[in-house]
């Protein structure tokens, strides 16, 4: 055998090798061991406890410097009662302070206080200014577990500053647990089930992994609407925005005839909706965005609202006539006639 | 003017040549008349050194690998098993740039489905048999054809343990050939987090492309070994016969190969759709995967003491 062949089927038997050690590997001992090379989601997840039901995530800098942002704004000029709210309570400018938003629900649905979320804020925070803002809203600062920690008896609310550049915001006990939870390490990166599905879609700038008795559990859906549903353990929802939105919504059936069913489902609400957008030529290429996918018991949309939309959506916007100013009393004696007794 | 080879390598005279490939390296085979043109390094005669079947038939596969690996046919091959990857590359770019590669009726198809299609379509049904068609039915045909069949009689080995060392050379060359570009193939295709679901499929789906080469390989062999034009044949059955006979309602088909390795295909068909509608009759009617395993190993097997029956008894003429 010459140099060149046993070269040839070194490199060969190499790629055989290389490529079944890594899928049995990836097999048999979880996917989410090889952190080198799988995503492991944002490093804020320390915080969160392994008994997470909900995680979400968002980029704020990149949403707020988003083109899609600038145009909704033009849009839509006085919606900004949430962030400023949002200041008021916590000294903390969304637009301008916030990179990062982690936020979690942890623990069962049954209480209102697991219904609350811990958010955890990343960004440039003017620590002493927050400070002294929560205090005139008659807040008390103390210190737990070495960290600065800041509550309102009334509503139960907390904040502490967890990092230089962090803080966790939710009830009392959620950041104190948050706090715990860091100091233990058992937190939800130790959760298989959930890792799986942050791994699987932490490649936008928000996104959202549940279980889906988070959603059904609490009080947050109709009964009826609930018996409804179709059986579904988790769902997951990843978006990209930019100059549009690109996202994928994804839903982990508790079967594969439960999956199927629901395949069946989302494909009739497709075809309902091609049917009313009929020749609309804006919507066109939404639609043609629409892509149902997904394999055994993991069903999947896709979905693209390009850039052109929205502009189309503005234009419609701009046209539609100004609702008028409210009409007048009409005088009595031109009161309509009551209609006759029969 | 025609000559007949030497019936049996056993009455050659026994001469050491130097190697084929002409690097003067020790032949691989023993004795015998070195090639025309490749000057012949005189050594002292060796008699009653016969090497068994086996160790003749490795001592032919160490030289044949070689020659099929570097010859004009590893282009043809290159691109045939290169073409799948370059599809995966681009599929995966696409991919990348957050369109969809494929899509039937509007639904997105998955990755590990178009892996699956991939195997299917590309390997399965036109690589392995056109592989099979080309390399096998050339084992003994190429050597007829360059009147070179005579220097590699004239060995003291059997004519038979050349044929299974020339076919072992083969399913060596082939198998590292093929299996590495379905590995490539499947990591640019499936998501890292689809694998632990779709990695038993993978392992299926080598193991069916090794006893789709081993048998497409043993069955054109022996094509090789019987006929004198063998690659129209081959190409007949390969794409004629084989695609008319699936098609065909009833017990014809059991007279395939692609029979029994669709059977073992673990990827399910598509549902939807008038083709797929046809396709599930055709597969409706499969045998259990112990059968289609058992019947590709006889195919294998009876197929290669077949060719190594034929290339014993056959007396090669050889066209001037």
């Amino acid at each position: 055998m010459t140099k060149r062949t046993r070269l040839f089927f070194f490199v060969t038997v190499g790629i055989l090798v290389a490529g079944l050690g890594t899928g049995a590997v990836a097999s048999y001992m979880g996917i989410q061991n090889l952190v080198l090379i799988g995503r492991d989601g944002p490093v804020e997840l320390a915080y969160v406890p392994a008994d997470a039901r909900v995680v979400a995530f968002a980029n704020v800098r990149e949403v707020m410097d988003s083109e899609l942002r600038q145009k909704l704004m033009q849009l839509n000029p006085g919606a900004t009662d949430g962030p400023d709210k949002f200041r008021e309570e916590t000294g903390i400018d969304i637009h301008s302070d916030v990179d990062q938003v982690i936020a979690s629900m942890s623990g069962e649905a049954t209480t209102p206080e697991n219904a609350r979320p811990l958010v955890l804020v990343r960004g440039r925070f003017d620590n002493a200014r927050i400070e002294s803002l929560v205090r005139q809203q008659g807040g008390q600062p103390s210190d737990y577990q070495g960290t600065r920690f800041l509550t309102h008896p009334e509503n139960g609310f907390a904040l502490a500053f967890v990092e230089p550049g962090l803080v966790a915001v939710g009830t009392a006990t959620a950041v104190r647990r948050a706090i715990d939870t860091k100091a233990s390490g058992d937190n939800v990166t130790g959760n298989a089930e959930v890792m799986r599905h942050v791994k699987d879609i932490d490649d936008g700038n928000a996104w959202v992994v549940g279980r889906f008795d988070a959603l059904t559990g609490g009080t947050q859906l109709p009964a009826e609407l609930a018996k409804q549903l179709p059986a579904i353990s988790w769902f997951s929802a990843s978006g990209t925005v930019n100059g549009g939105v690109r996202g994928v919504i994804r839903a982990e059936a508790r079967d594969d005839a439960a999956a199927n069913d629901l395949r069946d489902v989302v494909r009739g609400f497709i075809a309902l909706a091609r049917m009313q957008v009929g020749q609309r030529a804006e919507f066109a290429e939404l639609m043609n965005s629409l892509e149902l996918g997904g394999q055994g018991k993991d069903v999947s949309i896709g979905f693209a609202v390009p850039s052109e939309l929205i502009d189309a959506l503005s234009a419609m916007r701009a046209l539609r006539p100004q609702p008028r100013e409210a009409q007048p009393e009409l005088e009595p004696n031109l009161k309509p006639w009551p209609a006759p007794a029969l | 003017m025609s000559e007949a080879a030497v019936p049996a390598g056993r009455e050659g005279p026994p001469y050491e040549a130097a190697g084929r490939d002409g690097s003067g390296a020790p032949p691989a085979l023993g004795v015998g008349p070195g090639r025309p043109g490749v000057a012949e390094a005189r050594r002292p005669p060796v008699v009653g050194s016969t090497p068994s079947f086996l160790a003749g038939a490795a001592r032919v596969f160490d030289l044949s690998l070689g020659e099929m690996l570097w010859s004009r046919r590893t282009i043809f091959m290159a691109l045939v098993v290169g073409s799948p990857v370059l599809l995966a590359i681009v599929a995966r770019v696409v991919q990348a740039s957050g369109l969809a590669p494929l899509r039937v009726n509007g639904v997105r198809v998955e990755a590990a489905s178009m892996f699956g299609m991939m195997i299917w379509v590309l390997f399965l049904r036109f690589i392995v048999p056109v592989l099979g068609v080309f390399y096998g039915t050339a084992l003994v045909a190429d050597e007829v054809e360059d009147k070179t069949i005579t220097y590699l009689f004239t060995r003291p080995i059997r004519r038979g343990a050349v044929l299974v060392g020339k076919y072992m050379a083969y399913f060596a060359c082939t198998t590292f050939v093929v299996l590495p570009a379905v590995m490539l193939v499947y990591f640019l295709l499936v998501p890292f987090g689809e694998i632990p679901g779709s990695f038993v499929s993978l392992l299926t789906d080598l193991g069916i492309l090794a006893l789709g080469i081993a048998a497409y390989g043993a069955l054109f062999a022996l094509v090789g070994a019987v006929l004198k034009r063998p690659l129209v044949v081959g190409l007949v059955f390969a794409f004629g016969w084989e695609q008319a006979a699936m098609l065909i309602p009833g017990y014809l088909r059991r007279f395939t190969v692609s029979y029994y390795i669709q059977s073992l295909v673990p990827h399910a068909m598509p549902a939807d759709g008038g083709v797929a509608s046809l396709l599930q009759f055709v597969f409706t009617d499969t045998p259990s995967a112990a059968v289609s395993i058992v019947m590709l190993l006889a195919i294998t097997g009876f197929s290669l003491f077949l060719a190594v029956r034929a290339i014993e008894r056959r007396e090669y003429v050889l066209e001037q």
